[in-house]
């Protein structure tokens, strides 16, 4: 085992004091001079079209700059111009101009200095609108007769899905005008054979809501265009900076040396927080031309937004006696919203890539509804898929009479075993997980306590994976004319990823940590670096870093070597300086090499290193949970009492932070089980758009959680690393279904199992 | 009847400030203070990131009208460190890896200090409910618990 | 926000004149954690706002043996829940109190506000009617006092005039042998609106056999927080047992007119009120056992 010096050690975050002492600055934080706020009016219909839009009050109100619709916009360039297409990517829509496809769809914008002034003008704006035919429910969706839910989709844009996981497989996109925008099939074998073959099958529907990411600062842009210069800069809370800069320079047609956009530090994503407000804010800039502040109130964002998609699991499998699969046979039926971009593929991969199974058939649709229009969250689509699958391998188990834990452990993929599209897993540390948990002592304990004071008392396990992403990476290493070095990449930090890259370079050039500051610089000044998310920063631009480092170590060693007059192989990086190997006394400070490269006159090129990578190995992570609650059998209350996360994430650069992405995604996966769902009414408008009516867990909710970190080397990632981010979100649905099952004898095949549906489940409310 | 002049105590420093009333507390310490630490995450006090000590209670400053602060003392998380040394608190924050997005962490690192001066050595559970009203989606709470759990059992 | 005019009178008189010549258009403001909400979220926008918090009348917390409790309206939940006098003699308003929102709430959130925003699962409600809160009203005629039970006419509104405030609330001496509870359901363990809200205060006879009296209150069942008064009827004078306890439930289930909405079905709600009145029942029993 390599000795390390930085990675693999916990490191505190970099910017952990500008945090705590409240110094970071947000993208609310920021003010310009001269700076308008905008505020905007929705659709309160589901689906309609615009008659008329008055706006002549709102513009008459004392303060008010501008008043704004979709006619007094910079045109906007489509995929799709042929005449009556309705995009299919929703950036291309800013405000509506004749059809409204969701509650909550923007159709105008005022604009003022004073931001009561502005709201008060919304309430000026008159629209008419013609109320259309609205599809809620995508299982209604997709039949023959239903009515569209919107117009025909084009050329469907999945650039930002692809950014969460780069899968190749063939989607087939709708022929004709119809709900469901797109839909896939994997097959494998005979699964009717299959199904003859298994002592047990089981079948149902399994189904999970629509759940807001529920980032803690919500969704703002702050955009300015100098019309002189033609120059759009953009201040925004994104995980993807590049990636809005090219939607930026491809909607208003402006090339990208004149699109900045500066990703200003992030208040959460999980996925959901790369393009959102800044299309409209820079338009309004444009409109303006005075910057303009864009900010969504909690309740817009959770009503317009773009939340996981809720999901219908049809599932069917088949086991033999002795604890082997057969067979399964899935439906999954994603709804997408208003534009279609659900994660149809990523969904039937895993579903399918969890077990080794020699007949499948697995079928994803993305189906469109009136409802706001999906996006990415921490997983997309898999913890949707992987409620259904882990729900029937703990059922065939039972039935069986066989262990819930061997039986996975039995069928568990490894490296080399066909995923759902038949290529080869690379090296996977699944098994190594469910061991750890079945080492664990809430496994171990389970069933020795079955009640306490009235309660009862079960526990639960579950698998969750991902797939993990991979993107082009850039970095680039500088030493500064003192001596210390910074880090500059283009990656937004959202999960403590510039502590790792700080890390990883100082390890490589043999430094302590605090001479190496890290910089995420904006997309005018920074190296390419692809979406933070997918779980691939890390594993791409993490390497990106490395490769920097040693390109600048290369080129410390070079200097120093004309410097000192030996061969650089005779030379090591050492702290502050370079030393003939093992010879502390002959050598040359950092210092002395940065004055050399950089001094006038100096005889040195500057030491710059770079570092660009592309990544072609997937790198799958697996997360096993298990927990213990505590239910109570008269009102169905739930208490957590315990739970342990096991994951392996390759090799832990920072044990630190890998923990608390672990606890994190734990909670939210604890929450998604128990408490978060979105609700509509029969009009498709959202009846909880509250934190308090979400019911994101707090403090009180959730247990003390156990972290278990396995190793077990990625092919490609830095050090051996593999992205973490997301496998430890998928498992928490299902742990809590299952825990609960073992506690009552019930189970609930809808998520968030609330209170009410253990009672309906147990017999006791049954209107 | 437009502006009221209220007067406001901040991290021991008087202030004169000129609002519009339906202005909240959060809204002219963060625009015309100029601190920035205290955060609208919902603007309903239902996920506490604006939270700030006044007259010695923790309050959701997104519920108080800036009139209704005239007079008041207040302490936010600019005022916590001294001389540039960092209270316990925020030291045990970085410490113990509590902080990721950092978008709570004032808030948090205030509810903490809340709960300290008035119980300095509260169990876990008290701990939970001190902070339950500050939600936090980046960390599942694990370290942000043991942080503040640390401080109680430094000497 | 909206713009708004705003007052902050400094005494009882001149906040009454200021409703009486402004006349319609206006709310009341004590700490803001229901005003403000609905001024941002529900469409809530009055003309003007009338601070109360520099009226004396309307502060303070003061208990004798005599008199009993006074709370006034604009006492916070977090001084309520922290009252030594609260915490032993009234437990119901204690557990109320102590339930709402967060310690941010509970620092902000007045019991004139959490009773005037009259929402049915307002926490304070069933405590206080289970424990004979009297409310104390100002207005344009001058004083006048309200049983809990008749201020709320229905889904956030009172008896209450434009022009009238709410001074504070009386609550009598609990007679000797007296147990009280409140408990909630909500889903998660904190900071929830109730699902459904349970009171019970109960009083055992001189030689601490059978039952007194019993008072149930209901919060977040009705259009209104009720009184279970058929179930409190089977309980007067009667020997506890577990089948008058299970009948008095059933009968509060039967006072109860749940409606079905995010928080959960109307058979939900009541499936809650036949287990948590029987669980509040037993709660308070023993509570009076012991008091």
């Amino acid at each position: 085992m390599a000795e390390y010096l930085q990675v693999g050690r916990p490191a505190p975050r970099v910017e952990g004091p500008a945090k705590v002492t409240g110094q970071t600055v947000y993208a609310d934080d920021i003010q310009l001079s001269h700076m308008l706020h905008a505020k905007v009016l929705r659709s309160p219909l589901a689906h309609a079209r615009i008659k008329r839009i008055d706006t002549s009050r709102a513009q008459a109100l004392e303060g008010v700059e501008a008043v704004v619709t979709a006619a007094d916009l910079p045109p906007v360039a489509r995929e799709d111009e042929s005449p009556g297409a309705m995009p299919s990517n929703r950036a291309e829509i800013l405000l509506a101009a004749d059809e409204v496809v969701f509650a909550g769809q923007p159709v105008a914008a005022v604009l003022a200095s004073d931001p009561s002034v502005a709201e008060e003008a919304l309430d000026l704006i008159e629209v008419e609108y013609e109320e259309l035919p609205a599809v809620l429910d995508p299982l209604e969706a997709m039949k023959e007769d239903a009515p569209p839910a919107r117009g025909p989709v084009s050329d469907i844009d999945r650039s930002e899905t692809q950014a969460h996981a780069a899968v190749d497989v063939e989607e087939e996109r709708a022929q004709t005008a119809s709900n469901v925008a797109s839909q896939m099939r994997l097959t494998r074998g005979d699964v009717e054979q299959g199904f003859a073959e298994a002592d047990v099958v089981v079948e149902r529907t399994w189904r999970t809501p629509m759940v807001h990411q529920a980032y803690i600062e919500p969704h703002i842009s702050l955009a300015d265009y100098h019309p002189a210069t033609g120059t759009l800069t953009v201040w925004t809370g994104t995980q993807g900076q590049f990636f809005v800069r090219d939607e930026l320079s491809k909607l208003f047609r402006i090339p990208e040396t004149k699109v900045r956009v500066v990703g200003t530090e992030l208040g959460g994503g999980f996925g959901g927080k790369v393009l959102l407000t800044q299309p409209l804010a820079a338009a309004l800039a444009i409109v303006a031309k005075r910057p303009v502040k864009l900010v969504m109130s909690r309740s817009e964002d959770l009503t317009a937004g773009n939340p996981a998609p809720s999901c219908v699991v049809q599932l069917k499998t088949g086991m033999k006696r002795d604890g082997a699969l057969t067979a399964l046979q899935g439906r999954i039926i994603y709804e997408s919203g208003a534009f279609p971009g659900s994660p149809i593929v990523i969904g039937a991969l895993l579903l399918g890539g969890y077990y080794r199974f020699p007949h499948l058939d697995i079928q994803a649709l993305d189906v469109m509804t009136n409802k706001v229009p999906q996006g990415a969250y921490r997983a997309p689509g898999v913890p949707q898929v992987t409620f259904a699958i882990e729900n029937h391998m703990d059922m065939m188990a039972r039935e069986l009479g066989l262990d819930p834990l061997e039986v996975r452990l039995q069928n568990a993929v490894q490296e080399g075993d066909p995923m759902a599209n038949e290529r080869p897993y690379p090296r996977i540390g699944f098994k190594q997980c469910l061991e750890a948990i079945g080492e664990n002592d809430i496994w171990r304990s389970r069933g020795k306590v079955r009640e306490a004071q009235g309660k009862r008392r079960g526990v639960g396990l579950a698998a969750g994976g991902w797939l993990s992403g991979r993107q082009p990476a850039s970095a680039i290493v500088k030493l500064n004319e003192d001596g210390t070095f910074g880090v500059v990449t283009g990656s937004n930090d959202i999960t403590g990823t510039n502590t790792t890259f700080a890390q990883i370079a100082a390890e490589e050039l043999r430094q302590p940590l605090e001479t190496v500051s890290i910089l995420t610089a904006d997309t005018a000044t920074a190296p390419f670096a692809g979406i933070t998310g997918g779980s691939k920063a890390v594993y791409t631009v993490g390497r990106a870093v490395k490769a920097a480092a040693e390109d600048a170590r290369g080129q410390l060693l070079a200097i120093a070597a004309q410097l000192l007059e030996v061969s650089p192989d005779d030379l090591e990086l050492a702290c502050g300086q370079v030393q003939v190997k093992g010879t502390p006394d002959w050598s040359v400070p950092l210092k002395g090499i940065a004055r050399a490269s950089t001094d006038f006159g100096g005889r040195y090129p500057p030491v710059v290193g770079r570092g660009t990578i592309s990544a072609h190995k997937h790198h799958p992570g697996f997360s096993v949970q298990v927990a213990e609650v505590e239910v109570d059998p008269e009102t169905g209350k739930v208490t957590v009492l315990r739970w342990a996360t096991a994951q392996d994430v390759g090799f832990a650069i920072n044990p630190l932070s890998i923990a608390g992405q672990m606890e994190g995604a734990t909670a939210q996966g604890l929450g998604m089980g128990l408490f978060e769902e979105m609700l509509f009414d029969d009009q498709g408008r959202l009846l909880n758009p509250s934190l308090l009516d979400c019911h994101i867990p707090t403090a009180a909710d959730v247990p003390p959680i156990e972290t278990i970190i396995l190793e077990v080397p990625s092919e490609e990632g830095p050090y051996g690393a593999r992205g973490v981010g997301e496998p430890p979100v998928v498992a928490g649905s299902a742990v809590i279904a299952n825990a609960i099952y073992d506690a009552l004898g019930a189970r609930v095949s809808e998520v968030p199992i609330t209170p009410e549906r253990i009672l309906r489940a147990l017999g006791k409310v049954r209107e | 009847m437009s502006s009221v002049t209220i007067r406001l105590r901040v991290n021991g420093r008087s202030y004169e400030v000129q609002t519009e009333p339906q202005r909240t507390l959060l809204e002219v310490v963060r625009e015309d203070l100029r601190l920035t630490g205290a955060k609208e995450g919902c603007g309903t006090g239902e996920c506490g990131a604006c939270s700030m000590i006044v007259n010695g209670r923790l309050i959701t400053s997104c519920l108080m009208l800036a009139p209704e602060a005239d007079g008041a003392d207040i302490i936010t998380i600019e005022g916590l460190a001294q001389d540039g040394r960092l209270h316990p608190l925020q030291q045990a924050f970085i410490d113990h890896g509590a902080v990721q997005c950092g978008f709570c962490i004032p808030a948090m690192i205030l509810a903490g200090k809340a709960l300290l001066d008035a119980n300095p050595h509260p169990t876990e559970a008290e701990i939970r409910r001190a902070i339950a009203g500050t939600l936090c989606r980046c960390t599942g709470y694990a370290k942000i618990v043991e942080a503040i759990a640390a401080v109680t059992e430094a000497p | 926000m909206r713009r708004f005019d705003y007052y902050a009178p400094g005494s009882l008189s001149e906040a009454l004149s200021i409703l009486q010549e402004r006349g319609d258009g206006g709310r009341l403001l004590a700490g803001g954690t229901d005003l403000l909400v609905q001024m941002r979220e529900a469409g809530l926008h009055p003309s003007y706002v009338v601070s109360l918090r520099r009226l004396p009348e309307l502060r303070g917390i003061e208990f004798d043996e005599g008199a009993g409790l006074r709370i006034g309206a604009c006492a916070d939940m977090a001084a309520i829940e922290a009252h030594p006098s609260v915490r032993q003699r009234y437990r119901a308003l204690f557990e109320g109190a102590s339930l709402i929102g967060s310690v941010q709430t509970r620092n902000m959130a007045t019991i004139g506000g959490n009773i005037c925003n009259a929402a049915p699962s307002a926490d304070s409600a069933p405590p206080l009617m289970v424990l004979g809160a009297v409310a104390e009203v100002a207005g344009p005629g001058g004083r006048r006092e309200i049983a809990l039970e008749d201020l709320f006419t229905g889904p956030g509104t009172t008896a209450l005039g434009p022009n009238d405030i709410l001074m504070a609330l009386r609550l009598p001496v609990p007679p000797p042998h007296t147990g009280s509870v409140y408990q909630r359901h909500t889903p998660r363990q904190e900071m929830d609106i109730a699902v459904v809200g349970v009171g019970v205060a109960l009083t055992l006879q001189p030689d601490g056999e059978a039952i007194q009296g019993a008072r149930i209150g209901l919060g977040a069942v009705a259009p209104t927080p009720i009184r279970a008064r058929k179930a409190e009827d089977a309980l007067a004078g009667q020997r506890p047992s577990e089948e008058l306890v299970a009948r008095a439930a059933e009968l509060a289930v039967a006072a109860s007119r749940p409606i079905s909405d995010v928080r959960g079905s109307a058979a939900f709600r009541r499936e809650l009120v036949r287990v948590m009145t029987r669980r509040c029942l037993g709660i308070a029993l023993e509570r009076a056992r012991t008091s």
